[in-house]
Order: structure tokens, then C-alpha cells, then sequence
């Protein structure tokens, strides 16, 4: 049995004020991790995952810890809001209560005091539970590294388990949330194995919204958690949204092509076989509620 | 009565709100050394090579003990079935192996505890694995490997009862119910894992302060597998993070003494310590055993029930612990609190490579009364009955003999505990019997796919040790003062273990005494300056130390009234002998005193994700007398939460002797947000003739009803029966599945 560590390695830590000197530290060559609520990290490093020689501290970088309404009702999210900030803050409650709901279900109140969006999306766990409202509010996630910044689309940001898009030397300084399209409602539902601090075995977020464009007259974005290597979009039930009369039977057709899309395992807290069967009960429900939401605004 | 009965301030609440409180882990000693623990990590080897010496040669290292420095490698509550140290050289046969996964191969101790874990990492050892025994069916079955083959047999325990014609009885019955019952283990969870410090203090001797629920078994122990005198080791509880059975047995104490014992023969004289992580403590201590409960049991159709077989087969895991009497308690109580004219019953307790399983609040009563609540449901279904009026003609009654052929101690409840919880619950009782709530009460769930339901069960539980184990209490009353007491000093052993039992303590001593409860002073939970008081558990501490303490106390007082200053009282209290039971037949006199306990439970079940909630549980307990009714009021809701976990979401994954939840993270229990709505504590007083002021124990007693109470609920919800828990998501939604496909 490997041993468990008492405590964790020894480290320097560096709080920066500076990008450059982020890029500086990263460069020098000494193993180094960035640092934000540190909720992740420091488990891992009393693990043993890995022992960096220097922890850089980047929460107090310019504008990492701000909320701030960008042109035409976007909203800039420095990448180091802690998720209770997020939760509570006044306009995500007002324009993105999706991304509101997302940040309150994760873990306990404690850990959301530490843990930030940043965080929890660059971890790119595939339970992360921001990442499938920042897949369907369509964000872009804002780096910046030695040579000047990045947007890099939400879509195009998880890589893999634990893997994302960033580059050597990049940090994530920002999630910008484009403007919402005009009368969107969004539901974020988890089902963990208990109600409050559990991983999801299963996330579904839905963003529906009337569109005269569409054939049915609406367009919805889902987006699920924890059944797949990353945090996906499901374009094929999206697809059945746009082109059939909403209803029970367009909605359940739709939650089936969820249930298709997944690709889920086994681990401790379900089997494969559950969370495909609840990505199809979770897509159901969020839809309805979204579905009886836009009707009631209708 | 002035202190009795009072819902007094804990003693100890404001060392543990401010956070004054110390527990074992936050205790440092000048000049400290560290411990760290190197682990078997495989579930079953023999130790083919150990070498240290790349550990001891380490810079910081003071020094690496395995098996051949512990003078009597062996140590066991009930039997010394188990290394301290696993590995070769020392004189224990067989200790060379390791059986479970959280054996202990040896100790470093170092400067820091970053250098005794890297030295861990430099122990050397060999392992030659062994086949892995992860079913007690398979390990009772002729020719399985055996985990201690100095025994002969995987069978570690064996009890029988024959009571009259089981065989003749089912003939005449009307109905008969057959079920198999799997419980699953449970892990203890409690706040503060294992820690503590071994040291030798002022007169020598070497002593260990952490967290147990016996000082003086602790002592023995440690006297034991060090080859010393008692007096010469000592054992001090400073402050306890709960234990719920979980530390009856050891974990930390004699590695510790050993440590600071063989380094004072080396001449270093300096305290160690060791905390474990939350990692270790899962898989460094016991856990609730699982079972196999296989039952047949028939009635007539008046609703009587003549006949009860049971075969009752525990899985001990690698070690006995107090897996022998766990079991005593099963094969008393999976027949339930009822009078049945034909009992038999063949227990089992057998080794697997599992970690061993132990004591856990219940102590083996959960298991019986799941198996036994379960047939009582299904007879009552079977035969179109209600599950009260089934319950009420069958409970056992002042004189009536149990499974074991004996009477219950007087004062027997159980009847009026069943009506009062039945109608707080909603029942009514008419001219044809008792009838349940109409279904509408339950309220109406908001969507279709979620069901309502509703069930009860009943159970007793002993107070106090069993079935001959030695019994007794002792209570030191020191009284100080010219004219008037001025102060009250008591002396005892009691731990502490979050219960409220030094509140209790205390309020008992002040009322024996008739003082206010400020002039009494307690000392208390280290052998140095208590006697022994038996440990915290059997739900005895309230019972045994009240009987104690007002001994003690009229002795004081006697001394007092005689001029003696300081006037001091010793007093030993011994209840009533039990006798263990008989070999063949299982005639005995089990216990002195017990607790009666009903419960209703309400759920939800989600049918779409096979989720059950707890509504409403609504617990009647009777509790003799409550001595503190808000402390009662915390066991109950505390029990009551411990077993929602245990039933709905506790789920403790060891796959081929390796564990898959070591964390809180993956071993879940329930949170605020997952606990019943509502549970209502019903304190009902039918004293216990030879209780203090008619106390009977009550700390077990409300978790026994409850998972059987939730199967019968969901039952009624769904009308799927499920015999095997926990209740997790995906075992209801498979079942519901199941029962959909014709």
C-alpha cells in the first residue's frame, strides 16, 4: 500500500502580481503548479500526484477575482471568483441562473469558499460541474502567456481526463460569457449519491430559448457531466429540439440521444450501467422544467 | 429529584466549542518523536523476508520495531488471535502472516513524520501471497484456506439453540415466511481518527494517552504484548472524538507502548506520536459485520407464531476482536423481542481475509433485528394482518421465555413501546385490532414517479455485558470539607466518548449526594487514579456507573457522618449474574437489564432513480428514566441518522481484500441535507427495577429498528421486498426494474 504522506512536500509559494512574472516562474525550469483555492492541488500533493518545487499563487493577479458586465449583457468572470462569490453574485443570478445553480452544487459551502471557476474548469475533471453551463452559455475561456492572450471556446477546452487545452506557460485568467440569447431559461440538475458534497455520477445542463428561426420554433444547448472523458455537448438532442414540435415524446427522444451520446464508466459511485439510465431521467427532467419555464414566459 | 432528570449544560461543552479540548491528536510533548505505521497493503501473504536495516540506517530514523522486538506478539479482546507486528521472529506461530489488508508490519519512529514515512518506504518485505478468503460461506466450507491453521477451522465461534420441536411446530403452522438476509459492514466514521501518545511518565510507567472506550482493558492489553505488570502501564483518555464501538479494540495503544517502552530500554527517554490519516483509520480499524441470515419462520393464522429456524453466519474477518459475543447478541435477537414456543438457531462466526469486524453501536442486534422485523413484516403481510396487531400478539411479556429458555429481567415494555410509537405514528385501534394510517396522511408526493410508504419495526437490546462475560463498575467518592462537603471529587474510568457520559456522571453523583452539581469535581478515564469501570459500550455506562456511584456515594456519606475527612467511599457494583449459553440446547440467562425500542419510518422512493428519502421517523425508546432528557433526545437523533446511513447509503466496497472507499469522499454518510425531515424522539420512563433511579442504557437501542423499519416502508412504497442493503440508488432501481419484467 503506498504510504499515505502525513502532510504535504515542502514547497515555495509565490504569490505573483504580475503575468510576466508567471511566465517568468514557469519558465525557470523548476517544477511549479499554479495555484488558486487550492481545493485540487493540495489533495493531490498530499497524495503524492505530484510534488512541485514551487506553488504559484495566481488569485491575485489583475482582475482574477472580479465580476465585471462586459457590451450587450456578457459578463467577464476572472478566472479566480470562488464559486460561493459566483453564486450569490447579483448579475449571474439575474442573467445566468444556470451558471449560478452549477456553482452552488458543487461540494459543501467550505470548499466553494476556496475552490473558484478557474479551478474547477482547468482541473477538467469530468464531473466539473461549471463545465456544462459553460458549455452551453457557449464561454470563452480567456488565457494569457508569453505571447499575449488567447480565447479558446469552452467547446474546444477539455482534452481529456484532467487535460485541457492550456498550453505551456498559458494560465486562465478569465471566463467570458457571451451575451444570453433573448428569453433563456437554464437548468443545471446533479445527482450525486447524497444531496450535498458528493461528485456528480451524472450533470445535465439545459439552455432552451424561443428562436422563429428554428423549425419548432426553439433552440436548446445540453451539455452533461461525469458520463465521458470530458464535459460534452449533445449536439443530437440539441438537433431533435430544433427540427420537432416540443412535447413529452420530442423531449423523451431527446433525453434517449443523450443517454446514446454518453459514455460512461464504472467507478465507486455507479455503475456504467446507472449513469447511462439516469443520463436519460436527468436530461428528461431538465428539459421539462426548462420546457414548462419557457412556457410559463411564453 | 433536582439533578436527575435535568437537561444539565454539558460538562464538556465548552472545552469543545472554544476548541480548549484536547484530543490525542493535538497533544505535543516537549522533545516528541513521530510514528508511522507500515501497513500488510495485501490482504493475505506470509512474510517471507523483512529487512529494515536501510530504514534504521536513514538520518533521522530512531528506530524501526517489528515482530521480534514485542515481547508477546499477540494481543485480542476476547481471544489473542492476532499479531501486534506481523512478520518473522517473534515466538507467536503463524504471526509471519499477514490477513488483512490493515495488518501492522512495523513502526518507525523518527524526528518528524515526514522521515518516518519516507523510512516506511525503505522497509524491505517480502510477501508470498496466499489465497484470498472473501466469503464466510466459502470459508466455512471443508477444505477452504484457513487464515489461522493452528485452528483447524475458519469457525471461530459456534452457539446452537433448541427450544422444543421446530420441525413439528412449521407442520401445524398456516403460514410460513422463508428470507435470506445480507447485512453489509459499516465503517464508524467518527470526527477524529485514530492518534496518541506513548511516553514514560514520573513513576515509570509506560503510558498512553489516546482515544478508547476502556482505560483498564486497554492496560491489560498493553501489559499483555509487552510481557509487563499492569501497574506498570497506563492508559489516559484525555478527550475521545467519538467511537461508537469503533475503538474498543486496538489500533494505536500498543504500538505506541511498545515504542516508547524499547526506546527507554535503549536509553532514550522521549515521547512518540502517531496520528493516522483518514485513509488509515478506515483501514487500520474493525468494521459492523456483514452477515448471512437465513430464515424460516411460521405462524398460525390467528397470528401467532409457533416456529423460528434461523442459521446465522457472521463474517469475522482475519481476527476474532469481540466477533464471539457480536454474535451472541445475533443469536439471541434474530428472533426478535418475542415469545416463540420453537426456536432454532445455529450461529456462526467465521474468518475470512476481510478487515475483522467488531464492535459498532448495536453490536450485533441491527443484523438479528433486520432478519427478524423482516419475517415479522412478511408474516404480517402474508397473513392480511397489520404489522402492529401482529407485533402485539407476539412480544414477550413479564415471565415469558426466551429463545434461550429464560424469563427477561422484570420490567418488561415492549408491548406498551409498540402501541405508544404506533399511535404517535397514526395508527388507530378498533374492535378488529389495529389498523395503520391511510395512506393519504403520508401527503402526496409532488410528481408521479415518487411513492409514498410507510413501516414499522420494534427490537430490544441488552444493557450491559452478556452471556457471563465478568461485570462490574466501581465508583471512587471522595468527599472534602470541615463542617459542611465543600467539594465532591469523583473517581472514575468512564470514557467519555461524546455521549455525555461525564455530564451524567456528574449529575448522578450530585444527586446521590443531594449537592449541587458545581461542587462536584470529576476525575476521571485514566488507570493511574480510577478503578476499572468496564468500557463504553453494551448502551451500560449510565446504568453501571449510576449503580456505582450510589454506592460510593451512601458509603461517603457514611464515612462523613463519622467524622472521616476527607471521607472516601469505594463501591463495586455487580448486577445480577448471566450464564452463557448451554452448548447444546443455548438454555441461559443472557443479560440483567434491557432497552425497548419501536419505530416508524416514512419514505419516498423515486421510482425514476431509485432514490429513497426518509420523511418522517417517529422513535419511541424506553429509556427506564432519562436521566438527562436532551442528551437521550441526541442519542436518539444521532442513532437514527447512523442507521439512515447504514440503510440507505453506507457502502463499503472491499473487493478481493483491497477497499475501494478509504475516504470520506468515496465512502459516504449522510449529510445534513440527506438525514430524515423529522424525527420525533419519544422518551417513554417504565423504570428498570434495578436501574439507577430506573435508568436502563439507550444509546444502541434506536438504531436497532431502523433499516428494518425502512425495508417494510419501501415495501409499502413500491412493493419490492429487499432483503440485502444498503438501499443505495442502484440497488432500488434494479429491483423495480426487475419486478417490471414479467
Amino acid at each position: 500500500m503506498k504510504s499515505v504522506r502525513p502532510g504535504l512536500p515542502e514547497f515555495d509559494y509565490i504569490r505573483a502580481e504580475t503575468i510576466e512574472q508567471v511566465s517568468e516562474l514557469l519558465k525557470n525550469g523548476k517544477p511549479s503548479r499554479l495555484l488558486m483555492g487550492g481545493t485540487d492541488v493540495f489533495v493531490q500533493m498530499r497524495d503524492g500526484a505530484f510534488s512541485p518545487a514551487i506553488l504559484v499563487d495566481v488569485k491575485h493577479l489583475p482582475g482574477m477575482q472580479s465580476i465585471q458586465k462586459t457590451g450587450n449583457k456578457g459578463l467577464r468572470i476572472g478566472a479566480a471568483v470562488d464559486l460561493n462569490t459566483l453564486a450569490g453574485h447579483p448579475e449571474v443570478v439575474k442573467s445566468f441562473p444556470l451558471l449560478a445553480e452549477a456553482a452552488q452544487s458543487v461540494a459543501s459551502y467550505q470548499l466553494r469558499s476556496r475552490a473558484t471557476m478557474g479551478g474547477n474548469l482547468c482541473n477538467a475533471s469530468p464531473a466539473a460541474d461549471t463545465a456544462p453551463a459553460a458549455l452551453v452559455l457557449e464561454a470563452i475561456l480567456v488565457a494569457q502567456g508569453s505571447n499575449g492572450e488567447r480565447r479558446i471556446p469552452a467547446h474546444d477546452f477539455f482534452t481529456g481526463p484532467g487535460q485541457n487545452a492550456l498550453q505551456d506557460g498559458e494560465i486562465l485568467t478569465s471566463i467570458e460569457i457571451p451575451p444570453p440569447p433573448k428569453g433563456p431559461v437554464g437548468r443545471y440538475l446533479k445527482l450525486g449519491r447524497n444531496a450535498e458534497g458528493d461528485l456528480a455520477i451524472v450533470g445535465v445542463a439545459v439552455l432552451g430559448y424561443a428562436d422563429k428561426t428554428s423549425e419548432s420554433g426553439f433552440r436548446f444547448r445540453m451539455a452533461l457531466s461525469s458520463v465521458a472523458p470530458t464535459p460534452i455537448r449533445v449536439p443530437t438532442a440539441e438537433d431533435i429540439l430544433e427540427s420537432r414540435t416540443i412535447g413529452d415524446e420530442t423531449i423523451s427522444a431527446a433525453a434517449q440521444a443523450a443517454r446514446k451520446t454518453a459514455k460512461p464508466i464504472d467507478d465507486v459511485r455507479a455503475s456504467a450501467g446507472y449513469r447511462s439510465a439516469m443520463v436519460e431521467v436527468h436530461a428528461r427532467r431538465a428539459l421539462h422544467a426548462v420546457w414548462t419555464a419557457l412556457g410559463r414566459e411564453a | 429529584m433536582t439533578h436527575v432528570g435535568k437537561s444539565e449544560k454539558r460538562v464538556d461543552a465548552l472545552g469543545k466549542v472554544t476548541g480548549e479540548t484536547q484530543f490525542p491528536g493535538d497533544i505535543n510533548m516537549p522533545n516528541q518523536a513521530y510514528m508511522k505505521i507500515l501497513f500488510a497493503g495485501r490482504p493475505h501473504a506470509s512474510i517471507r523476508r523483512l529487512d529494515s536495516s536501510a530504514a534504521e540506517a536513514m538520518s533521522g530514523v530512531l528506530a524501526v520495531f517489528t515482530a521480534k522486538d514485542v515481547p508477546v506478539n499477540e494481543y485480542g479482546l476476547i481471544m489473542p488471535d492476532q499479531p501486534v507486528l506481523c512478520g518473522p521472529g517473534s515466538a507467536k506461530q503463524y504471526a509471519d502472516r499477514v490477513r488483512f489488508i490493515g495488518d501492522q508490519v512495523a513502526v518507525v519512529v523518527a524526528e518528524s513524520e515526514a522521515i518516518a514515512a519516507q523510512a516506511l518506504e525503505r522497509i524491505e518485505v517480502e510477501f508470498e501471497d496466499l489465497p484470498v478468503a472473501q466469503d464466510a460461506l466459502e470459508s466455512m466450507a471443508e477444505g477452504a484456506v484457513l487464515l489461522h491453521p493452528d485452528r483447524g477451522s475458519n469457525i471461530f465461534c459456534q452457539y446452537r439453540i433448541r427450544k422444543g420441536d421446530v420441525e413439528e411446530a412449521f407442520a401445524q403452522a398456516d403460514v410460513m415466511v422463508e428470507s435470506e438476509y445480507r447485512t453489509p459492514p459499516q465503517e464508524h466514521a467518527y470526527l477524529q481518527p485514530e492518534a496518541g501518545l506513548g511516553y514514560i511518565d514520573d513513576e515509570g510507567r509506560v503510558t498512553v494517552n489516546v482515544a478508547g472506550q476502556w482505560t483498564h482493558e486497554d492496560q491489560e492489553q498493553i501489559a499483555h504484548a509487552l510481557g509487563l505488570p499492569v501497574e506498570q502501564v497506563r492508559v489516559v483518555y484525555s478527550a475521545i472524538g467519538g467511537a461508537f464501538g469503533g475503538r474498543e479494540d486496538m489500533s494505536v495503544q500498543i504500538v505506541l507502548a511498545l515504542a516508547a517502552w524499547r526506546l527507554h530500554q535503549r536509553g532514550i527517554d522521549r515521547p512518540v506520536k502517531v496520528i493516522w490519516s483518514r485513509e488509515e483509520s478506515i483501514l487500520g480499524h474493525h468494521k459492523r459485520h456483514r452477515y448471512v441470515i437465513r430464515s424460516k419462520w411460521g405462524a398460525t393464522k390467528e397470528g401467532k407464531v409457533v416456529a423460528a429456524e434461523c442459521e446465522v453466519i457472521q463474517d469475522g474477518g482475519a481476527y476474532a476482536y469481540t466477533s464471539t459475543k457480536v454474535l451472541g447478541n445475533s443469536t439471541l435477537m434474530c428472533t426478535g423481542p418475542y415469545e416463540i414456543p420453537n426456536v432454532k438457531v445455529d450461529a456462526y462466526s467465521v474468518y475470512t481475509n476481510h478487515i475483522p469486524g467488531g464492535a459498532f453501536r448495536g453490536f450485533g442486534g441491527p443484523q438479528g433485528a433486520f432478519a427478524a422485523e423482516g419475517q415479522m413484516n412478511k408474516l404480517a403481510e402474508k397473513l392480511g394482518m397489520d404489522a402492529v396487531e401482529i407485533r402485539l400478539k407476539n412480544v414477550l411479556t413479564e415471565g415469558a421465555l426466551l429463545s434461550v429458555g429464560t424469563p427477561l429481567p422484570e420490567g418488561v415494555s415492549i408491548g406498551k413501546v409498540v402501541e405508544e410509537c404506533a399511535v404517535r405514528s397514526g395508527w388507530k385501534r378498533s374492535g378488529r385490532g389495529w389498523k395503520k394510517p391511510a395512506r393519504k396522511r403520508l401527503g402526496s408526493p409532488e410528481e408521479d414517479h415518487l411513492r409514498r410508504g410507510i413501516g414499522i419495526a420494534c427490537a430490544f437490546k441488552n444493557v450491559g455485558f452478556s452471556f457471563g462475560a465478568p461485570e462490574q463498575n466501581t465508583a471512587i467518592i471522595e468527599l472534602h470539607g470541615k463542617e459542611r462537603i465543600e467539594e465532591a471529587v469523583l473517581r472514575h474510568a468512564a470514557a467519555e466518548v461524546g455521549q455525555g457520559a461525564h455530564t451524567v456522571l456528574a449529575q448522578m453523583a450530585a444527586e446521590a449526594l443531594d449537592l449541587p452539581i458545581t461542587k462536584i469535581r470529576l476525575v476521571v478515564s485514566d488507570t493511574a487514579v480510577t478503578h476499572d469501570s468496564g468500557s463504553s459500550s453494551a448502551s451500560r455506562m449510565t446504568f453501571m456507573a449510576g449503580n456505582a456511584i450510589r454506592g460510593a456515594a451512601e458509603s461517603a456519606m457514611e464515612k462523613w457522618h463519622a467524622e472521616e475527612r476527607p471521607a472516601v467511599g469505594i463501591y463495586q457494583y455487580r448486577p445480577p449474574p448471566t450464564t452463557p449459553l448451554d452448548p447444546k440446547t443455548g438454555k441461559s440467562e443472557p443479560n440483567f437489564s434491557y432497552g425497548y425500542v419501536a419505530e416508524t419510518v416514512s419514505v419516498e422512493v423515486d421510482t425514476e432513480t431509485g432514490h429513497v428519502r426518509l420523511l418522517d421517523v417517529i422513535c419511541a425508546d424506553d429509556v427506564g428514566r432519562a436521566v438527562n432528557p436532551q442528551l437521550v433526545q441526541g442519542q436518539i437523533e444521532g442513532a437514527v441518522v447512523q442507521a439512515a446511513g447504514y440503510a440507505l447509503m453506507e457502502d463499503f466496497q472491499e473487493q478481493g481484500g483491497e477497499v475501494r472507499t478509504v475516504r470520506l469522499s468515496t465512502y459516504l454518510i449522510p449529510t445534513v441535507r440527506d438525514i430524515p425531515e423529522r424525527v420525533e424522539s419519544v422518551i417513554l420512563e417504565y423504570p428498570d427495577p434495578i436501574g439507577p433511579w430506573g435508568a436502563r442504557g439507550m444509546g444502541e437501542m434506536p438504531y436497532l429498528p431502523l433499516t428494518p423499519a425502512v425495508a417494510a416502508a419501501v415495501r409499502d412504497a413500491v412493493g419490492i421486498w429487499f432483503d440485502t442493503f444498503p438501499l443505495t440508488p442502484e440497488r432500488v432501481l434494479n429491483a423495480l426494474k426487475e419486478s417490471e419484467t414479467p
